[in-house]
């Protein structure tokens, strides 16, 4: 019986110093980020910074909405973002019905199409993207991102939302049949309320994805009007030295979005996302 | 008998509308520029400049420059370390995280942030951890008595790789973690009590009801990371640029320096397309691993 105890201890000591270690670890450049931000320049170039800072400043985050463009990439970002996710769900969701609710040639092939362009890295694809994008004379303007960005979004939603259409039963549907439904009537009055939470889930990711992407912003666009965060926060730089105030300041406001629409998701996260479900 | 066949018509052109814009989206901005991006890669294509049709010659010579072995030697490093290193710990961490503790909501949290942050974000606050002047991880290290001269993590030719390494798998833990997690909380715990009265110890009952019942997952969750990880640009570019001397450059870092900072399009393209057999074995597996599951 001791013994038991005593490994029962043992358990929870190591539970407890994992949990720690966890956090530390995934929280501890957040922190500095941060931290940073808040770090008034003298001491920021210190060549001994200390882990917790004597003063704290709001000058960087002052600068970075009045004397730099990052306004302008954040309104960039959240322009492209939006609209991107908006018409991918739309399209994803008509074409994840079909796909799961209608017969019709070439159903399987589509399917597999979309698996397969879900797969495909942007590392394969940036160049001739950015040829077809200059042959349009779409280089360097924001919309050209919204296009682009489908290519990447679309896949992904499809790929989940097939999954969540095809777990809910026909059976509801062929009730709001028989009182004389069109199937447009059934995806909106069945099916879209019942998949509304994971719809939700997809938009979010749908939305970071969109806010996230570096490669593609950074081929396409070349001006700060056109440019989005990702890209315009690489900017902020004399030459080859970063301005790691305004760099930091301005990581923290970009990280905002995506960070509160996932704690708003993570309760749908570990429940009702298949694995794969996200992309990194 | 009318009726059946109007329904099939109207399911055949609701269908097909449906599903247009996305048949139209995949062939015309992904088939097409992938098909045009092999063609390029056999041209001699540059900046400005109309093609012209050069056969293998660029293929020829990235596969005897010692250059991009050097890259493809790199990828595979950097690809097989993060993906190792992540799925090991995401699978303790999400034990961890199965168990019953105070603050596990709190933790769970916690070991989301990384993932939630964008990359160029996590990218840009380690390069300044990494900073050898001003960065927090020498200081640390000084503290601690463990280095007495700053280790320069981002600028020597030994450690950029494994610098960018680290970020990589601070980054993708909790996509492992997650997808664990959810597949350990669908397993039944009828299953465990039957192995608890049977006798079964810790390990045992790991190995035998827990691993098989999380396997499909953590199958698929290495396979999609194992693409994602190989085909990594943001990170390396954003810290390292792929330097010093190529020292931490991939794959995808490699194709976009030959195409857009030496103009040379048909040379990156040839990059690009010289991993695509690897990619595509990749892709096959997930989409067998898929259809097995279904």
């Amino acid at each position: 019986m001791k013994s038991l105890k005593h490994s029962y201890i043992a358990k929870r000591v190591m539970i407890y110093v994992a949990a720690i270690v966890g956090i530390v670890w995934s929280c501890f450049p957040v922190y500095w980020m941060i931290k940073s931000s808040l770090t008034p320049n003298d001491e920021m170039y210190e060549l001994h910074p200390s882990l917790i800072p004597s003063r704290l400043t709001l000058d960087h985050y002052k600068q970075l909405f009045t004397q730099s463009e990052f306004m302008t990439f954040f309104w960039n970002s959240l322009y492209v973002a939006v609209i991107t996710t908006a018409i991918a769900i739309i399209l994803s969701i008509l074409a994840s019905y079909a796909m799961t609710r209608l017969r019709f040639r070439g159903r399987s092939f589509i399917r597999k199409a979309i698996f397969y362009a879900y797969l495909l890295p942007t590392a394969v694809l940036f160049i001739p993207m950015y040829m077809m994008i200059s042959k349009i004379g779409m280089i360097n303007d924001r919309n050209s991102l919204i296009i682009v960005y489908q290519t990447i979004v679309i896949p992904y939603a499809c790929y989940m939302l097939i999954s969540y259409f095809a777990a809910i039963p026909k059976s509801l549907e062929e009730a709001a049949f028989v009182d004389g439904c069109t199937h447009i009537g059934a995806l909106i009055k069945v099916v879209l309320p019942i998949a509304a939470p994971g719809i939700a889930v997809v938009a979010t990711f749908s939305f970071t994805m969109s806010w996230n992407e570096y490669l593609y912003a950074m081929v396409l666009t070349t001006s700060p009007s056109q440019q989005t965060v990702p890209v315009g926060i690489s900017s902020f730089r004399y030459s080859d030295n970063m301005i790691w105030g305004l760099i930091m300041s301005s990581s923290v406001i970009a990280s905002l979005p995506a960070v509160i629409l996932y704690m708003l998701a993570q309760r749908f996260m570990v429940t009702g996302l298949a694995a794969g479900g996200v992309k990194q | 008998m009318g009726h059946e066949a109007s329904i099939f018509r109207t399911e055949r052109k609701l269908g097909l509308a449906f599903t247009l814009p996305i048949f139209i989206l995949i062939f015309l901005l992904m088939g097409f520029p992938f098909a045009y991006t092999i063609y390029l890669s056999l041209t001699n294509k540059t900046v400005g400049m109309p093609a012209t049709f050069v056969g293998l010659a660029n293929y020829i010579s990235i596969f005897t420059d010692p250059t991009y072995w050097r890259i493809v030697g790199n990828t595979v490093i950097y690809t097989v370390i993060c993906i190792v290193v992540k799925l090991v710990l995401g699978m303790l961490f999400a034990l961890l995280l199965n168990e019953k503790f105070h603050g596990r909501a709190i933790t769970r949290v916690a070991m989301l942030l990384p993932w939630a942050i964008p990359g160029m974000v996590a990218a840009n606050t380690w390069k300044w951890m990494y900073n050898d002047q001003y960065g927090i991880i020498n200081e640390i290290l000084r503290d601690l008595h463990l280095i007495s001269t700053p280790i320069p993590w981002l600028g020597s030719m030994n450690l950029a790789l494994f610098s960018v390494i680290i970020v990589n798998i601070w980054r993708g833990v909790p996509f492992f973690l997650f997808s664990i997690l959810g597949a350990l909380q669908s397993i039944d715990d009828q299953l465990y009590d039957a192995g608890k009265i049977d006798g079964a110890n810790v390990f045992q009952r790991f190995f035998n009801i827990t691993l098989p019942s999380i396997m499909p997952v953590v199958a698929i969750s290495t396979l999609l990371s194992t693409i994602w990880t190989f085909n990594d640009f943001d990170n390396i570019w954003l810290i390292t640029g792929g330097g010093p001397l190529n020292a931490s450059s991939v794959i995808a870092t490699y194709t976009y320096e030959q195409a857009f900072m030496y103009n040379d399009m048909a040379r990156g393209m040839a990059v690009a397309v010289s991993v695509v057999p690897v990619l595509l074995i990749l892709m096959v597996l997930v989409m067998k691993h898929r259809s097995t599951n279904e």
